[in-house]
């Protein structure tokens, strides 16, 4: 007899996702059986026998998991180019904002009073944000975009 | 693969769309598959667990916006809504297929409404 755990279990190992959205996959399938097996018991079927004909109705985990793996190719590389590549473009972009055409840095006062520093700021933290729905890669693309900022900003070396 | 089950699988797309579209609520993964068996009188019976999948590719597409309700520790459901991307596609799926079974049906020289 399948349990509940044990299903998600088999569903879980065809499945290669980042932890959150394995987590919410999952979730989402729990919710699924717990809602199919609720309805049966309120039939009168009893736990096991319910369970039995959620999971049969579900389809086999083998074959949903590889649907579900397939579905989800491809999102943590597309994010993984974003989450990586936002940050720097922003910084670069702010790197040429931050240098008078002298060569010389701007200050952090002159630089932080530009409406165009904080255009650049703001698109380092809002595209990740609505882009991967997930504030945690939002805030670790913000951090790498600020402290590649402080590096360019005080760095001589790296200021052409 | 019966001819049933294949365009069962390819009008997946269209089905999920025009349900959303047309109960314009948002809705959860089990009771979007309630609602197709109960409008089809049971003739629409599938492996329930291949829905996600096709959810999530509509999802990643931006033809359906997903949110997550409940509160946290306690039930929590993923709900499904159609965009205005897809609604288009939906118009253009719903297109696609008039003139694909009008033109099945003539080559079987099926006449339309039977």
């Amino acid at each position: 007899m399948n349990d509940l755990d044990d299903i998600l279990a088999r569903l879980r190992a065809q499945m290669d996702l980042d932890a959150e959205t394995e987590h919410e996959v999952l979730a989402e399938i729990r919710d699924h059986l717990e809602e199919a097996v609720a309805q049966a018991r309120a039939r009168g079927v009893d736990e096991a026998t319910a369970l039995a004909q959620a999971a049969a109705r579900f389809g086999l985990e083998e074959e949903v998991g590889r649907a579900l793996q397939a579905a989800h190719a491809g999102w943590g590389t597309a994010d993984a180019v974003i989450a990586a590549g936002l940050p720097v473009v922003c910084a670069l972009v702010l790197r040429w904002l931050t240098f008078a055409p002298d060569g010389t840095a701007l200050g952090w006062p002159q630089l932080l009073s530009r409406p165009a520093f904080w255009i650049v700021a703001l698109a380092a933290l809002l595209i990740p944000l609505l882009r991967f729905e997930r504030w945690r890669y939002a805030l670790v693309t913000w951090a790498v975009f600020w402290g590649l900022t402080v590096v360019f900003a005080t760095l001589p070396a790296l200021r052409w | 693969m019966t001819v049933q089950e294949q365009m069962r699988k390819g009008t997946t797309t269209v089905i999920l769309l025009h349900l959303l579209a047309d109960m314009d609520r948002p809705m959860y993964g089990y009771e979007i598959i309630q609602e197709l068996e109960a409008r089809s009188q049971g003739a629409f019976h599938f492996k329930e667990g291949l829905i996600y999948p096709r959810l999530h590719e509509l999802e990643r597409q931006g033809l359906l916006r997903a949110e997550w309700r409940g509160e946290e520790g306690r039930r929590r459901r993923k709900f499904y809504t159609i965009t205005e991307a897809g609604r288009r596609r939906l118009e253009r799926e719903l297109q696609g297929w008039r003139t694909l079974t009008e033109q099945v049906n003539r080559l079987l020289g099926v006449e339309a409404g039977l």
